[in-house]
């Protein structure tokens, strides 16, 4: 019965991610559009498969008995999720649908990204047990899909204020964000292909900083190792023989996780060799590619919907992303604050958007400036949503 | 800067406080000296006079000019939040494994680097000095800050004419004007709909709502400024308890700090994990044999010592509670609470061995060693007596006179000398984990190892904290602020019936949907929309002039 709900949620799941994807067609119609057709069509299939979506949600949360916010796979479908619900509520707002062209593509790329953890079902470890998990998630993803769309709005603004053609920091600046998203697209298409669908795995055996054995899973081929490792094929339980496996020799200290190494030296080679590809078809920029779709957005808007953004989402991060954050740390782990790295960085994403806050009072920080701070201010989020959880252990690391 | 002295408006005759920019009575401008680069919105205090922008001759206004400053209250979060990012470069000092020394694990796991960061204090950033003298000067910061404009807005809010003047008007963001009166008394009971208050004086009006958005920053920085003093408050003595209390299984052992008032037993400590009955669903991850704990519990019993104040008395212990103590579920008692915090079955409670004489058979029963209070004799058998000659509960070496060193008293690599006796000679020999050494020459008997019983301890942790009414409360007041300030739109409407029919409006924020609330007032009333003078562009043109 239960395992049924599971799995029929992730069906609405996927077929909410293909909507999705038709959906982008009618909408980039809309952008150039006289007639308002294809961006009503667009709203309503959006709106239907953000629906699919919360039915993901509820049938998950109803057949594993707590809220799907526990893993890595749930806590970055949630943030996916909330990243439309904050393209709905300013859509609602504003009427702009040029903000989806934007929200969408990013929430597919989250909902991708987040499906190469495991999904499946687990049950909560006690520190997890308790009812401020769903409440202190839920708020927390809501805020941060709120404050993402003053991202999208900046980068509008960005896209229609800079001139593509410009020979300046801020459109290299400008350009290098789009060189990034290449980058991040590539290397979740490089890891869905190999990992999910060709299934490459090379196997090595290595000593890590505490003098254990461990087996890394290579699902690239090595470009660096561990020091000593030793390429190893499983052949079955724990037990491993030694293999012959591509390897380019370069091995560095424990120090450093060359595992994560290898798969970020991977990406940004890759990432860059399409992205020069694609400047050799287009010939100009690619933020000059994309620059005709902010063609009518309006610059004052823009830097409104920034600053309300910010306005409305900081109140509810500060509610969610601290205070409840702390209540339930109290309970859980005897102390309501403890500089641990992901509070800590929750933390910092507070004082950036008490910053952003603040040098608005100031003349001359509205406009592009804003722009800038709220793009950054998205790429916190990002940091603090993924990359903490990998790279730094603590007590938030539940990947 | 500015004259000091009082400035009368030429148009109304009000006379104003040195630095006012805006007549406070009828809003003409009555002085342009303002700072135009650096204020955005001179309506933000309403034109008033702000004290750092007035005064600068003294240390003092010099001072207060430096801690009011919104750039210099940036740079001090800047520092704050580029400080706490330092601080997740590598793990602080209480991460780390407990006991090791700080300055090698540093230095092995992070090499240099780890190293720098260890000397220069990263290791501790967040307890430094200078951190806490960063948000110290934030606190000062926002104090002056929210005096220096708070005072003068409030002022200025709080006596506010209907009346202005035709320059005021122009001012405003939102601005329409026309020649015919039309149905201007409908706007304005159509606003009053809207929830807006009306004063009136003469034919001019002035519509306001939502002016408690204007003290949301206020608010929130007192609720900052009591938050900050709260979590200051845990260096004094008494406000702040953090103890591990390390229970074994069984045993009884006093609370720390409550002066023997209170006992807590362990009544036994349980580690379940996710089975069949965590539900079917579970089933393919739990399959893939990884073991997930559902569980860490402590069941306790509380005891209240009777003679607690009789120095030197006996506990007189009466059982006052039962509870079992799991994580997210804390005992709580008094102004204390016990937390589930970890567990530890790394230490024996008891050795079992077995003797064997020289054939290889097994002689008499086997013996039970209670490590944290061994007996010293055993008897086996009717012929057959063991006595423990030497014992070391964590064994380091045998010194010169043949005694046994132990390096901790916790029974973690006990190590014994045993003597048989089985009628001919005793026998001496040392016994060690994984290894049994002969003592006395041709040992016809030989003791062995059957098996270890391990002691389960629960590790709870003991808190008392007298700062979290006022650190949660002063978060509390934050978060009021905060969502008053940003939820709650103040937004001022002015109209004058005097020459024609003129309309301004101002709002703090969201001219967008202020504008739209007026226009479709004003059309359902035949008059033309609002013009709105747009914040951008204005920049442009005043880089221009």
């Amino acid at each position: 019965m239960e395992s049924q709900l599971v799995s029929i949620s992730s069906t609405l799941l996927y077929a909410a991610f293909i909507i999705y994807l038709v959906a982008l067609l009618p909408l980039a119609a809309s952008i150039k559009s006289k007639s308002n057709k294809p961006g009503r069509v667009s709203i309503v299939m959006i709106v239907a498969a953000f629906i699919m979506q919360l039915g993901y949600f509820i049938l998950r949360w109803i057949a594993q008995g707590h809220a799907p916010v526990s893993n890595m796979y749930e806590f970055i479908t949630m943030f996916a999720i909330m990243l439309i619900a904050g393209f709905l509520i300013t859509y609602h707002y504003f009427k702009t649908q040029v903000f989806g062209l934007f929200a969408i593509p990013v929430s597919l790329l989250l909902v991708a990204y987040g499906s190469m953890f495991s999904r499946e079902v687990e049950p909560l470890i006690p520190a997890l047990q308790s009812n401020w998990l769903a409440i202190h998630v839920i708020t927390v993803t809501l805020a941060y899909g709120i404050l993402s769309m003053s991202a999208v709005a900046g980068l509008i603004y960005l896209l229609k204020a800079i001139p593509a053609t410009e020979k300046s920091w801020r459109a290299r600046f400008l350009e290098a964000i789009m060189a990034g998203i290449v980058i991040v697209i590539t290397f979740i298409a490089a890891t869905v292909l190999m990992e999910s669908i060709i299934g490459y795995q090379d196997d090595f055996m290595y000593t890590d900083k505490q003098g254990q054995t461990q087996v890394a899973e290579y699902h690239l081929p090595s470009l660096v190792n561990f020091e000593g490792a030793v390429p190893v094929e499983n052949v079955g339980e724990n037990n491993y023989e030694e293999a012959d496996h591509f390897h380019s020799g370069i091995n560095l200290p424990p120090l450093i996780d060359s595992q994560k190494l290898n798969t970020v030296l991977w990406s940004v080679f890759t990432g860059l060799i399409v992205y020069g590809i694609i400047r050799l078809i287009i010939r100009k920029r690619l933020s000059a590619l994309i620059k005709p779709i902010t063609d009518r957005a309006d610059l004052n808007l823009m830097d409104e919907i920034g600053y309300r953004s910010v306005i409305i989402g900081f109140p509810i991060f500060a509610l969610g992303g601290i205070f409840f954050a702390a209540i339930w740390a109290q309970i859980a782990w005897s102390r309501f604050w403890g500089w641990d790295p992901k509070e800590t960085w929750a933390f910092i994403t507070f004082m950036f958007y008490t910053i952003f806050l603040h040098l608005r009072l100031n003349r001359g920080y509205e406009g592009e400036k804003s722009a800038w701070l709220a793009v950054i201010g998205f790429l916190l989020i990002l940091f603090n949503l993924i990359a903490i959880n990998l790279l730094v252990a603590g007590l938030h690391s539940y990947a | 800067m500015m004259e000091l002295k009082e400035i009368k408006c030429e148009s109304c005759g009000h006379v104003n406080q040195p630095g006012t920019q805006l007549c406070q009575s009828c809003g003409k401008m009555i002085n342009s000296d303002y700072d135009r680069k650096k204020i955005k919105d001179l309506m933000r205090y309403d034109g008033s006079a702000v004290r750092s922008k007035v005064r600068s001759k003294s240390i003092f206004d010099k001072i207060w000019i430096f801690f009011t400053s919104i750039k210099i209250g940036v740079m001090i979060i800047l520092a704050i939040a580029v400080a706490a990012a330092i601080g997740t470069i590598f793990p602080q000092e209480y991460f780390i494994p407990l006991g090791v020394d700080p300055a090698d694990y540093y230095q092995e796991n992070y090499g240099t680097l780890g190293y720098l960061y260890y000397s220069l204090g990263f290791h501790n950033l967040y307890s430094s000095w200078w951190f806490v003298l960063l948000n110290g000067m934030l606190a000062l910061s926002i104090i002056a800050a929210s005096i220096d404009r708070g005072v003068p807005l409030f002022k200025s809010l709080k006596n506010q004419r209907a009346k202005k003047h035709e320059s005021f008007y122009r001012r405003q963001r939102l601005f329409m004007h026309e020649k015919d009166n039309g149905n201007a008394d409908e706007v304005i009971s159509q606003l009053k709909d809207k929830r807006y208050k009306a004063r009136r004086d003469g034919d001019n009006y002035l519509l306001e709502k939502g002016k408690l958005s204007r003290w949301g920053p206020y608010i929130n920085h007192t609720g900052l400024i009591i938050l900050l003093i709260g979590s200051m408050l845990r260096f004094f003595p008494g406000m702040y308890v953090d103890e591990i209390v390390y229970l074994n299984e069984g045993e009884t052992k006093d609370l720390p700090t409550t002066d023997g008032q209170y006992y807590v037993k362990n009544d036994g400590f349980i580690l379940d994990t996710h089975g069949e009955s965590s539900g079917e669903v579970f089933e393919e991850s739990l399959n893939q044999g990884n073991n997930i704990v559902s569980n860490f519990q402590t069941d306790i019993s509380v005891y209240e010592n009777e003679s607690s104040d009789v120095v030197g008395a006996e506990p007189e212990l009466t059982k006052i509670d039962d509870y079992s103590i799991r994580v997210n579920h804390p005992y709580r008692f008094g102004s204390y609470e016990l937390y589930q915090s970890s567990y530890d079955d790394s230490q024996m409670k008891a050795m079992t061995f077995s003797l064997e004489d020289a054939d290889g058979n097994t002689v008499g029963e086997n013996f039970t060693v209670n490590l944290d209070d061994p007996d010293q004799s055993y008897q086996i058998d009717e012929n057959t007596e063991i006595k423990m000659r030497a014992y070391a509960p964590d064994f380091q070496e045998i010194d010169d006179n043949g005694t046994l060193v132990s390096e901790t008293p916790v029974p973690r690599n006990p190590a014994f000398v045993f003597e048989v006796n089985a009628g001919g000679d005793s026998e001496l020999s040392l016994l060690q984990i994984m290894n049994s050494t002969d003592i006395t020459q041709n040992n016809d008997y030989s003791i062995r190892f059957v098996e270890a019983e391990q002691h389960t301890a629960s590790v709870l942790t003991l808190k008392k904290d007298h700062t979290i009414p006022l650190v949660a409360g002063g978060f509390v007041i934050f978060l009021a602020g905060v969502f008053i300030g940003s939820y709650i739109n103040h937004r001022r409407i002015w109209i004058s019936l005097e020459d024609g029919f003129t309309l301004a409006g101002h709002t703090n924020k969201n001219y967008f949907g202020m504008k739209k609330e007026l226009d479709t007032i004003l059309e359902a009333n035949s008059f033309s929309p609002v013009s709105e003078r747009q914040e951008i562009e204005d920049k442009a043109k005043d880089k221009e002039s």
